[in-house]
């Protein structure tokens, strides 16, 4: 293997606790990428009536078995590249993955939502040390979108990022979605009367099936993992007809 | 891809018992600068897909029915369709009815639809057909790929329905699968994976479709246009929209795609409701686009 294929390794392999620690850190909503400002899509489908608190648990069951499992098979690619990583064909790799990501989003604000948090997260990530993997993703990224802002969606460099610090791949996985579950569930607390109480038992009662959907991603790959999320589409579509925003998208 | 005459002689696919139909249609579209106008240059088709002819719509283009002689597809059909649109070339494709997709007789055997399509330089495809109607027990998968050209259009609109709602059908097919990739210049601008069984994942979740029923998606391109002007078309549709039936009967989605067009996506209770809607964005789009009405196509039944 010549040097230009070996993996890079930033890190010393991280002990379990570490990368425990590491997972958690890169997951929480606390880092600072902007997640707090997206709803995507929900904002609308709140304003319409279409969603309230009693169908928040299905709604996100229903997130989950279509566009989360869509994010996490993403999330594993990222995973996986980041795992093999070589500078000539990783690179290409990296941003063929992100664009065809892109483009299975329908809607502008989502689009640009999604790929503004995948931006800001390998940036936070790439200040936390010496990770020559994620600076060189950046860049490819930034070179590939020429004068367009750098289209790096938040799955792929969440896998991405857990596969350049080995913190195992069903972990970045799970961590992913309960992340992203999370966010959503954060934003229907300002949105919707849903107290934290009510919002810590919603999310916990999801965690059984963001397992599912990252097991069931397992199995897919990113040419033929699906999504039916039509209202979801909707009002991500939507939003930026809403006259008052909370929300960026 | 393969060749008509290959297809033919290749033995695998031909000699597999689960499969029912296989079947290609080719249509190749060409200006003819003579008389300014396109013309159906070739035609290779094979039953049950066939065409009649072209016939010359108002504005210069050409109008072909695309006609399923057996009624509808069969679990284990296997339909391919290509459409070339050449340079300067302006075709209008439409179906003679709603496609039929009945049970599959042989169980995990989907009917599958292939459609391949190329519009040349400056080139414009509509391509309008009726509803997809998946029957009780019916499997049905389709692959659609586009190719754009610089300058080229396309208005490109399908409906799925629940199934026969005459009857109290509901959601009682097994799969309907749609896959379609959107390339301009190469680039990919849409993707879409679609997949929906009802009996795994409840169609009805208020994160699928809720109390709506059908479901329709509109792409309308044009290679080379501003990013600008898309986001005014999108406003432009999104004006035309809000005059469509109440929220209760439909919603109506308008968002540019990464570049060079839009999608318009659409839920509603009711069929006609979106066949409507999408008539009337149709319009819209073409007069903002092309500043020429929209001819909507002659129906021979």
């Amino acid at each position: 293997m010549s040097a230009d294929s070996e993996p890079i390794r930033t890190l010393l392999p991280a002990s379990p606790d570490l990368a425990y620690l590491q997972l958690l850190h890169l997951a929480d909503s606390a880092l600072p990428i902007g997640s707090l400002a997206h709803s995507f899509g929900l904002e609308s489908l709140v304003s319409s009536g279409l969603l309230t608190v009693r169908e928040l648990e299905e709604f996100l069951r229903g997130y989950l078995e279509e566009a989360g499992i869509v994010e996490a098979v993403f999330c594993r690619e990222g995973f996986q590249i980041a795992r093999g990583w070589d500078n000539e064909s990783s690179p290409v790799r990296w941003c063929e993955i992100n664009e065809q990501l892109h483009a299975m989003k329908p809607a502008r604000e989502s689009r640009a939502g999604s790929i503004a948090l995948g931006r800001n997260f390998l940036t936070a990530v790439s200040a936390l040390g010496d990770f020559s993997m994620i600076r060189s993703a950046l860049e490819a990224s930034a070179r590939a979108s020429g004068t367009r802002a750098s289209v790096i969606e938040h799955s792929a460099a969440f896998g991405l990022a857990a596969g350049a610090l080995e913190l195992g791949e069903e972990n970045a996985v799970l961590a992913y979605l309960h992340q992203s579950v999370a966010g959503l569930i954060s934003a229907c607390q300002r949105l919707l009367p849903l107290g934290q109480t009510a919002a810590t038992r919603v999310l916990w009662s999801l965690k059984p099936k963001i397992i599912e959907t990252a097991t069931r991603s397992a199995s897919s790959n990113i040419d033929d993992v699906c999504g039916f999320n039509p209202l979801l589409d909707w009002g991500a579509m939507e939003h930026a007809a809403l006259s008052t925003r909370l929300f960026i998208s | 891809m393969l060749t008509l005459k290959e297809a033919r002689s290749a033995p695998p696919e031909s000699a597999n018992a689960a499969t029912r139909v296989n079947s290609s249609l080719h249509l190749d579209f060409e200006f003819d600068r003579t008389f300014g106008w396109t013309v159906l240059r070739e035609s290779v088709q094979e039953a049950p897909l066939k065409v009649v002819r072209a016939f010359p719509v108002g504005n210069g283009s050409a109008l072909v029915h695309l006609h399923n002689v057996s009624g509808g597809l069969l679990g284990g059909d296997r339909l391919s369709t290509s459409v070339k649109v050449g340079e300067r070339a302006s075709a209008q494709l439409t179906t003679t009815g709603a496609t039929r997709i009945y049970r599959a007789r042989i169980p995990a055997a989907p009917a599958m639809v292939t459609t391949n399509i190329t519009v040349g330089q400056d080139g414009c495809l509509e391509y309008l057909p009726d509803p997809i109607i998946p029957y009780a027990g019916s499997c049905f998968s389709q692959r659609t790929t586009i190719h754009l050209g610089s300058g080229a259009g396309l208005f490109w609109w399908e409906v799925l329905a629940p199934g026969r709602e005459a009857g109290g059908e509901l959601f009682e097919y097994e799969l309907a699968e749609m896959r379609t990739n959107i390339y301009a210049l190469g680039r990919t601008v849409a993707i879409d994976r679609v997949r929906v069984e009802p009996s795994r994942c409840a169609p009805t979740s208020p994160a699928r479709l809720g109390h709506y029923r059908y479901w329709s998606t509109f792409y309308i391109c044009q290679v080379g246009l501003k990013p600008g002007t898309w986001l005014a078309l999108e406003e432009q549709l999104r004006q035309v929209a809000q005059g469509f039936c109440p929220a209760s009967e439909a919603r109506w989605g308008i968002s540019i795609l990464v570049a060079h067009g839009i999608v318009c996506r659409c839920v509603s209770v009711r069929g006609r409701d979106a066949l409507s809607g999408l008539h009337a964005l149709w319009r819209a789009a073409k007069l903002a686009l092309y500043g020429s009405e929209a001819i909507p196509p002659r129906k021979v039944n």
